[in-house]
């Protein structure tokens, strides 16, 4: 019952397609921060230790956004799911939150590119679900939002006599990220975000999409590991297979949550700085 | 054991500024005032910080205020002896006020166990810029326990309407939604930046710290900084620190590293502090202490 999984099994089923690294969704440009690390210098005898560091720090704060993201698109006891309205607002304040503890830009770039192919699976197979309706809602909200923010900056800018925004000058150079990932197009949903709302969808519970979450970072990390490093790939899988009671227990704390302020915060700045200088480096095998 | 606050209020009061001081566990004493405009240091009143030590300091800085705080002295919160003890700040910056600390360094010896607390709650075009520079351990050592939080709301309305509207053509571009946003929360607040570093036992884990032991930030939420890489921002081409720019109105300078200050950190500060002055709200009416504060020079820290 607390699991989720319905009668016929069907949660367990979708927590394996999710989880499956063959689902369109583009997870194989990714190494989960692992490639800069090691470009960093990091052993990579020491990859267990950097999968206790996500799963202690930005993993934490990505599987309590989907989990958030999940709740408050979900029907209550009494079988009412939330007003879309209400669900589209929570959704929005969901993603605030993620984005404020999120504060490179290059991985909330990373998080929003591979939200971009979950919802290509979500709006397919659940297209006309009012809780995806909601999170195209939210998606509006957000863009508007950041459309808020700049003409705020626009307004400082004119007070100084700046002509034009300092924000164009910034882009040119690729460091205008934040302002300019959503700057002429709609906001794009953070990966968490869109998975919360697939979990909800496909019958999954707060602690399957929790442990989902910690498990697709472990494993990403795992196998970017065999293409950059001569390691045996059952050692990898080894890994991931050690790394379960820290999933789990971090799959425990963050299944209650329900309150997006609740989402826990914990920066990993080394984490942060090596996406970010990864995201400005050409030679590379992934793009995060 | 009681919590000892220090408070330091400003509000702007015909032409010049009204102050409320608190002394706690540091004396704030005023540097200058002028019209709108005060500098305020905080000095320690005595040996800081001890195991069982809650210290609190609250500041709020009102409409259009612009407040610097300054510190004479670094803070070292020493070895506990199995007490652990605390350090909050309470900020508030009203409509149009801006708040400067540039705060020296926070240092944790080996067997402190501190909580450091941060809370920043800004107003319309309210804006703060907030220097933490945190080491572990003094020389020689690998430092004590640490947990710092950091939480920064801003307030709604953020942006009344009619902000919006003064510029038609790039509302019809974005397709912005005419209708109103709504709050986001009970209390109409958003969330800008919300950090919680945990530097007790696996802050030495790859990708947390590793082996640095300094953690250096300038924070600037409620405006962004100067362009990266502008004229502006010095050292910018081959920068020593890592510049984060949040989703929102802010962004955070930060320096890693072995080291226990980073002089680009500094230039920074110098960078951003003059770019929030001139782009405050008020310096569009061109008021006479805008010339005044554009010629005050930053003030310049060494650190510890």
């Amino acid at each position: 019952m607390g699991e989720g999984a319905g009668p016929d099994g069907r949660g367990e089923l979708m927590l394996a397609l999710l989880a499956d690294a063959r689902l369109p969704t583009g997870g194989h440009t990714q190494s989960a921060g692992l490639e800069p690390a090691l470009r960093a210098g990091m052993d990579p005898a020491r990859v267990p230790d950097y999968l206790r560091a996500r799963l202690a720090t930005v993993t934490r704060v990505e599987a309590a956004t989907a989990v958030v993201a999940r709740h408050v698109v979900m029907p209550d006891a009494t079988g009412c799911g939330p007003s879309s309205g209400a669900a589209a607002m929570a959704l929005a304040e969901t993603w605030h939150a993620w984005a404020a503890r999120t504060p490179s830009a290059a991985l909330r770039d990373t998080s929003q590119r591979l939200g971009r192919g979950y919802l290509r699976l979500l709006r397919r197979l659940w297209a006309g679900d009012p809780r995806v309706l909601a999170l195209d809602e939210a998606a509006r909200l957000v863009t508007a939002d950041h459309a808020a923010d700049r003409a705020s900056d626009l307004g400082r800018d004119q007070a100084r006599g700046v002509e034009g925004s300092d924000d164009e000058s910034a882009t040119a150079d690729g460091r205008g990220r934040a302002a300019s990932g959503t700057r002429n197009r709609g906001a794009q949903p953070p990966r968490p975000l869109v998975l919360g709302v697939t979990a909800a969808c496909a019958g999954l519970s707060a602690l399957q999409v929790a442990r989902l979450v910690g498990y697709e970072d472990t494993q990403t990390v795992a196998a970017a590991t065999l293409k950059l490093a001569p390691i045996d790939p059952v050692d990898a899988t080894g890994w991931v297979v050690a790394a379960q009671p820290a999933i789990d227990a971090l799959a425990y704390d963050v299944a209650p949550l329900t309150d997006p302020r609740a989402i826990p915060a914990h920066g990993a700045p080394l984490v942060e700085q090596w996406a970010e200088i990864h995201a400005r480096t050409t030679e590379r095998l992934f793009s995060a | 054991m009681t919590t000892d606050t220090t408070r330091v209020e400003v509000h702007a009061s015909s032409g010049r500024v009204r102050l409320d001081l608190r002394p706690g566990a540091l004396s704030p004493r005023v540097l200058s005032t002028g019209p709108g405009v005060a500098r305020v240091a905080l000095v320690a009143t005595r040996a800081l910080l001890l195991g069982g030590d809650d210290v609190r300091i609250e500041v709020v800085v009102g409409d259009g205020v612009e407040l610097e705080l300054v510190e004479v002295s670094g803070t070292v919160a020493y070895n506990g002896r199995g007490r652990s003890s605390s350090w909050a700040v309470d900020v508030r910056v009203d409509d149009g006020g801006l708040l400067v600390w540039d705060a020296l360094p926070f240092v944790v010896a080996q067997g402190a166990d501190v909580e450091r607390r941060t809370d920043v709650r800004l107003g319309e075009g309210a804006v703060a810029l907030l220097r933490e520079t945190l080491v572990l351990g003094r020389t020689g050592e690998t430092g004590g326990r640490l947990r710092s939080r950091t939480i920064v709301d801003l307030s709604a309305p953020r942006h009344p309407r009619d902000s919006r509207a003064a510029d038609d053509s790039q509302q019809d571009e974005l397709s912005v939604p005419r209708e109103p946003l709504g709050p986001r929360t009970a209390d109409g607040s958003r969330e800008l930046f919300v950090e919680d570093l945990d530097l007790r036992d696996d802050r030495t884990l790859p990708g947390i710290l590793g082996d640095g032991r300094v953690v250096d930030s300038v924070l600037l939420a409620g405006a962004r900084p100067p362009a990266a890489g502008g004229a502006d921002e010095p050292g910018a081409r081959t920068p020593s620190y890592l510049r984060l720019d949040l989703a929102g109105p802010g962004a955070v300078a930060r320096h890693l590293g072995a080291s226990t200050h980073d002089a680009g950190l500094d230039r920074v500060v110098a960078a951003w502090v003059p770019h929030v002055r001139t782009t405050r709200p008020d310096a569009r009416t061109g008021e006479t202490t805008g010339a005044v504060r554009a010629d005050r020079p930053i003030l310049q820290t060494t650190g510890a």
